[in-house]
């Protein structure tokens, strides 16, 4: 079992990357990190992991624990064999080739990982983690696969028995996994107004504006998602010019 | 420890980055003895002044032999205290071995005689120096220095600044020493404890360090 009691991570004098986390998983029990590019899911993961100490809180984690990072570097001169064999060693246990097989590797096994597709070289990161039994830190475990390789590790990270806390930006469906959503979402629309000058304080107060800055005569104005034809509207009847609206 | 140490090794053999400092110090100790090297045991004097530097070079490629990504995964796998000893270990390991070497090169290149007590306080002063340049080593590489700029100055700082106070250990009063062949025994030991003291504390630096720069 993984703990993680009110955690919270800054680097120096920085923002805080993360605040007051706290979350359990139990040994067979998924848990994926949600949030958008920023909210600290990475650093959450490699508090977890043990790489990273958390600036407060407390972390309680397994022994055995197997690491998948968000990008594995390509210019590894190791064969993926003696990758695996090496760190299945340091591990104390025997290495798992049929992990790799299972997920489909192609290529030579004996060939430096340099030379080996993103894909298989991915494959071949994911089984030296695998072969963790406490607990599994996925930092997007599927990307560079293909699909037949991505349901099969959908079904090893499922029936695995280790605790697995995993980051996935593309919604794969796994069974039972709950999820733990960071940092704030925003769901709004922003409008940037040209010619806003004295009607700034009037455009403001619309209703769904929910932040309004002057930008020299203009305005960015940040909306709730079902206020934006309105606020729009709005605008243009006052005599604004509308310069963008993203969502 | 071992299988991590094989692995580093490993790995460190298949980057090829070992050469330069081994080439260095080959041709260095090739020009050392190329003549009259003098009488032992001051004929080792260069040699342990010289394996100073390229120790703390040959350490910093081992311990960044692996990018920190790489790096993040091994020490998941085995915990940062495991990792930074293994650093340390194979770092003092390589260190001995080009130790071995250099003193054995002028037995077999000088026409002057070696006495075997001479051979061996040459070789503890060599492994000593060499120690050292692991200490400092690991004190200049990641994690505790993670720009390899900073690397590179840190460790050229540390390594002029123990030429610049005289006879001060662990390394200038053993050169004196071997210098002016007085008193060898004494300093050997004094560098020697020094030596293992900057070596654990830079490991324990490296690994208190690792999780905080992360």
């Amino acid at each position: 079992m993984v703990r993680l009691d009110r955690i919270g991570k800054r680097y120096g004098r920085g923002p805080w990357v993360l605040r007051d986390v706290t979350l359990t998983v139990e040994p067979g029990e998924v848990v994926v990190v949600t949030g958008g590019n920023g909210s600290g899911k990475s650093t959450l993961l490699r508090i977890a992991a043990g790489l990273s100490r958390p600036t407060s809180g407390r972390v309680e984690r397994p022994s055995s624990v197997g690491y998948v990072p968000e990008r594995f570097p390509p210019g590894v001169r190791l064969s993926a064999r003696d990758y695996l064999r090496h760190l299945a060693a340091v591990r104390g246990v025997p290495a798992r080739w049929d992990l790799v097989e299972a997920l489909g590797f192609v290529g030579g096994p004996d060939a430096p990982m340099a030379t080996l597709s993103k894909g298989n070289t991915q494959k071949i990161a994911l089984a030296q983690a695998l072969a963790a039994d406490g607990l599994l830190v996925l930092d997007e475990p599927w990307s560079g696969l293909d699909a037949a390789a991505g349901a099969v590790l959908a079904e090893l990270v499922v029936t695995g028995g280790a605790a697995v806390l995993l980051t996935d930006h593309h919604g794969h469906d796994l069974t039972g996994a709950r999820e733990l959503p960071l940092g704030a979402v925003r769901s709004g629309v922003v409008i940037e107004l040209d010619r806003v000058g004295e009607l700034f304080d009037e455009v403001s107060s619309l209703e769904g504006v929910v932040v309004a800055r002057a930008v020299g005569g203009g305005a960015r104005v940040e909306v709730e998602s079902g206020f934006s034809d309105l606020v729009l509207a709005e605008a243009l009847r006052l005599g604004c010019s509308v310069r963008s609206v993203r969502s | 420890m071992t299988a991590l140490v094989r692995y580093l090794l490993a790995d460190v053999l298949r980057t090829q980055r070992y050469l330069p400092p081994l080439l260095v110090f080959a041709a260095v100790l090739a020009m050392f003895n190329a003549g009259d090297a003098g009488p032992p045991p001051s004929a080792y004097a260069g040699s342990c002044a010289f394996l100073y530097p390229v120790a703390t070079w040959l350490t910093i490629v081992i311990a960044t032999a692996e990018d920190p990504v790489r790096r993040a995964v091994t020490v998941t796998t085995a915990g940062w205290g495991r990792t930074q000893a293994a650093v340390t270990v194979l770092s003092c390991a390589a260190v001995t071995v080009v130790a071995l070497f250099a003193a054995l090169v002028p037995v077999l290149t000088q026409s002057r005689p070696y006495p075997p007590a001479t051979v061996a306080l040459g070789l503890a002063s060599l492994v000593v120096c060499g120690l050292t340049g692991v200490g400092v080593g690991v004190l200049c590489a990641r994690p505790v220095i993670t720009r390899p700029g900073w690397s590179v100055l840190a460790a050229t700082a540390l390594v002029v600044l123990a030429f610049l106070f005289g006879r001060t250990p662990p390394i200038g009063n053993l050169l004196g020493a071997l210098g002016h062949e007085t008193g060898l025994a004494g300093d050997l030991a004094v560098s020697g404890v020094c030596a293992v003291v900057l070596l654990v504390g830079a490991t324990l630096a490296a690994r208190t360090l690792g999780p905080r720069r992360n």
